[in-house]
């Protein structure tokens, strides 16, 4: 039921554009253990992410939005019915040009090395050294952060950190970003401009991206479709097409009778599954 | 006598708060990390005043310029060179293989926390037994030999790496491995670039505990097995009625643990130098 609605929805979203799918899922469920042996946490998750699409996860705490982030991400197993592929490969471990982003950016960068050297991890051996030099100096450039490229993660500020790590998943020239509320922990001002500089991401890159949020206005903001997840164990409980003019401006943007009324929706959306 | 010298260096070592988002990182830590020698006034102080009441006619307390000229008559025989040359080797691979043992065991033992859980009794259980009494099995089973000593010294220091890896290990943030895996980092390069470098800390917390007691079993061994080096020298002087020369090793055998301390300080302090001040 889920899939046909969400094939309806998105070829709306798109308009004329056909675009391939980049991410599948099909009856996802994830099983976690508990103390009281395994539970359900998603059932039955259906839903496909396209080329480029930025599509917002969205649901209360504990609704399990980041296991189903995880989920595409390789890092949680989900239950072997399930069907996850990512550029047509099933999603076995971490896929190949698809990065995380955590939102515990502290965590996630290596306090025992420089900035660049942070931002180098993923393309050590891979890449010959003129390319990875390039490559580094580049994403730094792209979030503002070329004149930090000699200090420790720790000299920064939360959002240079974020930015960091932001850097450092553009520098592997990804397909797919899959981000885990990376602005969950910052301050209003810096989260506002961190959103602009991932909207110029998603702009020039092109890359399919999925946002884990709690924030209805940053989900309404960024995105081209929003999955509202719920229940429990949790489904995809309503699928919102964000049909707003690129690119968004912070106040323009947020004025307009469009967004006001989506913002509304998703509201009314959540607050409806949850009772 | 070591810890006379870290005294005044841990006074000096504190940072304003306000200091700590520094650009240079770590100053306090760098220079900090070294004691200075007005640190051993006490000790100088103490052996003068020793040197002046001492008579030269006391078997039993004889003053420092006799300790030394007894040293020297030690050196010229040619016996105190390879005594001190085994007690650093012996001490210093002890060292070596309990850092390397105690790590790779750490992270074996950290790494799930049903060994972890299964392991900790017998760990307990091994970390309590007495080197001292650990000496007359390692013989029977190694003989008097230089492979003995090292055994039992890496047995005694061991247990503060192993434990410190071990609880590193637990301390570790899994999002740290996450982030590796997502990047596309294999088993290997995650060990070297994730996992060890963000252990460094609790291994070096490990060693700098472990270092003065390799050297205090090194010595130990030495004075029970008179298997060479410098406690070896000790136990005999003592045998013989040699106080002076007994003092002398003594206070050598104190050099010894100073230097192993600023040496394992310097170390530390340029391992950990670009880490944030904690």
């Amino acid at each position: 039921m889920t899939v046909e609605r969400s094939a309806d929805v998105s070829s709306a979203a798109l308009g004329t554009q056909p675009r391939s799918v980049a991410c599948q899922c099909r009856n996802a469920s994830v099983d976690l253990g508990s103390r009281a042996g395994p539970r359900r946490i998603l059932g039955d998750i259906n839903f496909d992410l396209h080329e480029g699409e930025f599509v917002a996860i969205l649901g209360r705490s504990g609704s399990g939005k980041t296991t189903l982030l995880r989920v595409l991400g390789g890092l949680v197993d989900p239950t072997p019915e399930s069907v996850v592929t990512f550029h047509g490969r099933p999603v076995a471990g971490p896929p190949q040009d698809v990065v995380f982003v955590f939102q515990n950016y502290a965590a996630s960068l290596l306090p025992w090395r420089t900035v660049h050297n942070n931002v180098a991890l993923g393309l050590e051996g891979k890449v010959p050294v003129a390319v990875k030099r390039a490559r580094i100096s580049e994403s730094l450039a792209t979030v503002g952060l070329e004149a930090r490229a000699a200090d420790y993660p720790w000299q920064l500020s939360g959002g240079m950190q974020q930015r960091v790590q932001l850097a450092r998943s553009l520098a592997m020239r990804p397909r797919g970003l899959l981000m885990d509320e990376p602005f969950g922990s910052l301050d209003a001002m810096t989260k506002a401009s961190l959103q602009d500089q991932l909207q110029q991401v998603h702009q020039h890159t092109g890359a399919t991206i999925a946002f884990v949020t709690h924030d209805i206005d940053e989900a309404v903001f960024l995105s081209d479709r929003i999955l509202v997840l719920d229940g429990s164990p949790a489904t995809i409980a309503h699928e919102i097409p964000v049909e707003l003019p690129r690119p968004r401006d912070q106040l323009a943007t947020k004025e307009l009778p469009e967004f006001l009324r989506l913002r509304r929706q998703v509201y009314d959306a959540i607050v409806e599954t949850g009772d | 006598m070591t810890t006379l010298g870290v005294g005044p260096a841990d006074a000096a070592s504190p940072v304003e708060p306000g200091e700590r988002r520094r650009t240079t990182p770590a100053r306090g830590t760098r220079t900090g990390s070294l004691p200075p020698l007005r640190g051993l006034l006490p000790l100088v102080v103490f052996l003068a005043s020793w040197q002046l009441v001492a008579s030269r006619l006391s078997p039993f307390f004889p003053p420092p310029s006799d300790w030394a000229s007894a040293l020297l008559d030690l050196s010229r025989s040619g016996v105190l060179l390879p005594a001190a040359f085994a007690t650093v080797i012996t001490f210093l691979l002890g060292l070596v293989a309990a850092s390397v043992l105690g790590t790779v065991l750490g992270l074996a033992v950290g790494a799930s926390a049903r060994t972890d859980r299964a392991l900790q009794p017998t760990l307990e259980y091994a970390r309590a037994m007495p080197p001292a009494a650990v000496v007359p099995i390692a013989t029977l089973l190694l003989g008097f030999t230089g492979t003995m000593k090292v055994v039992v010294v890496t047995s005694a220091a061991i247990w503060s790496i192993l434990l410190n890896t071990r609880s590193g290990v637990r301390q570790l943030n899994p999002v740290m491995f996450e982030m590796a895996r997502s990047l596309q980092l294999g088993r290997f390069e995650r060990v070297r670039k994730v996992t060890f470098p963000a252990l460094l800390p609790s291994i070096f917390l490990g060693v700098r505990v472990a270092a003065p007691v390799a050297l205090v079993i090194t010595l130990l061994v030495e004075i029970l097995t008179q298997v060479d080096g410098v406690g070896a020298l000790i136990a005999q002087s003592q045998r013989n009625y040699e106080f002076a020369q007994g003092y002398g090793l003594i206070l050598v055998a104190g050099l010894f643990a100073l230097l192993v301390n600023a040496l394992v300080s310097m170390l530390q302090a340029r391992v950990m130098r670009h880490r944030p001040p904690a």
